[in-house]
């Protein structure tokens, strides 16, 4: 599967999809979309459900866009996060720390 | 047996000789290396830190400026007591300007900043290098990919290239200031003309060949102390050999090459 | 998925002096396997290690790391190598003159230009994933025994290896920190993909994680195989290690004799 990372403009809602292998030879663009995303929209998912493997670069990127969103008070989502995502949240119990959603509607409900 | 008497001496000696020619050869290997990591290690992910350098400067040189102003203030003093009362005795008390500006910027200023360093320092770098070495955080570094050499050798080469001459700067001045509060109402000037006095005595090649033996004094204790510190085995009980023979080796080298230096600049 | 072996030692033999310490060593990790290193005291387990992890280069034999041959390798390529293996030593080996946070955060700052605020995230998430969250500012004199493990393994971690080397993971910790320690393993394995390397001679641990487990024994591999296989093994040295034996040693009456009267050489 190929790298990449592509921002969609929704109703309320912007969905940064990412695909592939995150590492750190392209995690900081991953941090510079989330990050950008959060600055036009309300409210943003980070579209996961491609990724087949994440480093701690890429889950630095996702922790630092969800503490930008809470100091805004915006909302901020992981849409249907690929289980290798999850195994390596779940190690840092990050899990229980971001919100974890399955669609990207349920990002603003 | 009689056979034995003869060979196990020159069996030690040649020995001796071997590890002291691989002790050489090592601390050289240092030195290179350390030079090379300055220069160009930061094109090959190998950068010196400024911040490092910084930190070993602070170390080396600026905690250490009490003690070396204290020392050579000292020093100076006593060299003014010892110079009136010789000259004294051949009614020759206005070469004592003289004498003492000469003695202290050839050899006093940067002798006994060296030594003083090589007490203070050379014995921190053994110390630390050692008990990290046993300690297994130079392994550590290595599996991480940072060189211990450029870690924690090239900064300290650096700080006390830099350090150890401004150091003797300083004793010279302290020295010069203290021969004066003792000689000046001796010879019935007033300090500050004294001190005039001895500008005028001193050449540029005096203050060159204080600085340039200071110079080799600083790679002398910093690579003593480092290679010495690498080559720790042993536990605590090691490191602690470890730091009284850095003191002593890069003292007795010190000394050692102060002579050569001397006795080559003043032929 | 490549089938290439993270780690292929080929007759390794070295020798310290006149001591043949490892003969003839074969060794070969695959991909994502947990191997598990036993041994006694004096088995050359620590040599072995030190080979592994490029502090020793072989004289004889040749070492490739992840298709690396260690002797061969440049400078280059050897500390490209380095930013992909993540070594956790028996007693922690964390830099005494900075904080826990700055030790694991070290290997970012030296091998990355990421952003400050990514590698602190990043550092102290790896904190977080040995259950040390928060312990950041302390320096290391004032952390426990089993604390200094767990920040070394974090240091170890940072970087994400492909590779993980596991010095004595339990050795000195209480047998609920090893457990949490030996589940930690699995689960980096697991999610992070990572091959492993623990040398221990802590039985119920290596049984616990282990994939496979080599048993050296002075110098010599007794055998490399599956936990089942190597508990099965009718090889003697392998059941005294298993059941704690005391190991009987051999007396050769000339060698004996010779050991003791012989003059001593200087």
């Amino acid at each position: 599967m190929k790298n990449e990372c592509t921002t969609e403009a929704r109703d309320g809602l912007h969905l940064v999809k990412v695909a592939g292998e995150v590492d750190l030879s392209w995690s900081q663009s991953i941090r510079k979309a989330v990050l950008d995303a959060l600055g036009r929209a309300p409210a943003v998912g980070v579209d996961l459900s491609a990724v087949t493997y994440i480093d701690s670069s890429g889950i630095a990127a996702l922790v630092e866009g969800f503490q930008s969103a809470r100091g805004k008070g915006q909302k901020f989502a992981l849409v249907a996060a690929s289980p290798q995502v999850r195994a390596v949240l779940q190690l840092a119990r990050l899990d229980r720390v971001f919100p974890m959603v399955d669609t990207a509607e349920a990002v603003t409900s | 047996m009689a056979l034995d008497a003869i060979l196990k001496p020159i069996n030690r000696l040649g020995r001796g000789t071997a590890s002291a020619l691989a002790e050489l050869g090592y601390a050289g290997a240092i030195l290179v290396e350390s030079v090379y990591f300055a220069l160009v290690g930061w094109r090959h992910g190998q950068p010196v830190r400024p911040a490092a350098i910084v930190e070993q400067m602070r170390q080396v040189g600026i905690d250490a400026i009490p003690i070396v102003l204290l020392l050579s203030f000292t020093v100076g003093l006593m060299l003014g007591i010892q110079f009136v009362s010789a000259f004294s005795e051949f009614n020759a008390e206005s070469q004592v300007v003289m004498a003492v500006a000469k003695s202290v910027t050839r050899e006093f200023g940067a002798l006994i900043t060296g030594i003083l360093v090589a007490g203070r320092s050379g014995s921190a770098f053994a110390a630390r290098i050692g008990s990290m070495n046993v300690s297994q955080e130079v392994d550590a570094l290595y599996v991480i990919g940072i060189e211990p050499v450029r870690y924690l050798a090239a900064p300290a080469l650096v700080a006390m290239l830099v350090m150890l001459p401004t150091l003797t700067v300083l004793a010279n001045t302290a020295a010069i200031v203290g021969a004066a509060l003792y000689c000046a109402p001796v010879l019935e000037v007033s300090p500050v003309v004294y001190i005039i006095q001895t500008l005028h005595a001193l050449e540029m090649r005096d203050i060159w060949e204080g600085l340039s033996k200071s110079v080799v004094f600083a790679v002398i204790i910093t690579l003593v102390g480092i290679s010495t510190g690498f080559g720790v085995t042993g536990g605590a009980e090691g490191v602690g050999r470890a730091t009284t023979r850095a003191v002593v080796l890069s003292i007795t080298l010190l000394v050692v090459a102060d002579m050569v230096f001397s006795f080559f600049l003043n032929r | 998925m490549d089938a290439e072996p993270v780690i292929d030692v080929q007759r390794l033999n070295v020798w310290f002096g006149k001591r043949h310490i490892l003969h003839d060593v074969d060794f070969r990790v695959m991909p994502g396997e947990i191997r598990v290193i036993m041994g006694g005291s004096g088995s050359g387990k620590s040599t072995l290690l030190r080979h592994l992890l490029g502090l020793l280069k072989p004289r004889s034999g040749s070492v490739r790391i992840l298709g690396t041959d260690i002797a061969a390798a440049s400078s280059a390529e050897v500390l490209r190598l380095r930013r992909q293996m993540g070594v956790s030593f028996q007693g922690g080996a964390l830099f005494t003159s900075m904080t826990v946070g700055e030790n694991v955060a070290l290997p970012l700052r030296e091998h990355t230009d990421l952003d400050e605020n990514t590698v602190r995230i990043m550092s102290r998430l790896k904190l977080e994933v040995v259950n040390l969250g928060g312990f950041q500012d302390l320096m290391p004199s004032q952390l426990s025994g089993g604390m200094v493990k767990r920040a070394a393994l974090a240091r170890a971690i940072v970087m994400d290896p492909k590779l993980l080397f596991f010095d004595e993971p339990s050795a000195g910790l209480d047998p609920v920190v090893s457990a949490e320690l030996d589940e930690l393993i699995l689960q980096l394995r697991d999610a992070m993909r990572m091959s492993i390397i623990v040398v221990t001679h802590e039985l119920e641990s290596a049984f616990k994680i282990a994939d496979t487990i080599t048993v050296l024994d002075r110098g010599h591999i007794l055998m490399t195989g599956p936990v089942a296989a190597v508990r099965a093994s009718d090889n003697e040295r392998i059941q005294d290690l298993l059941n704690r034996r005391p190991r009987k040693v051999e007396v050769d009456t000339d060698e004996y004799l010779r050991r003791l009267t012989e003059a001593e050489v200087d």
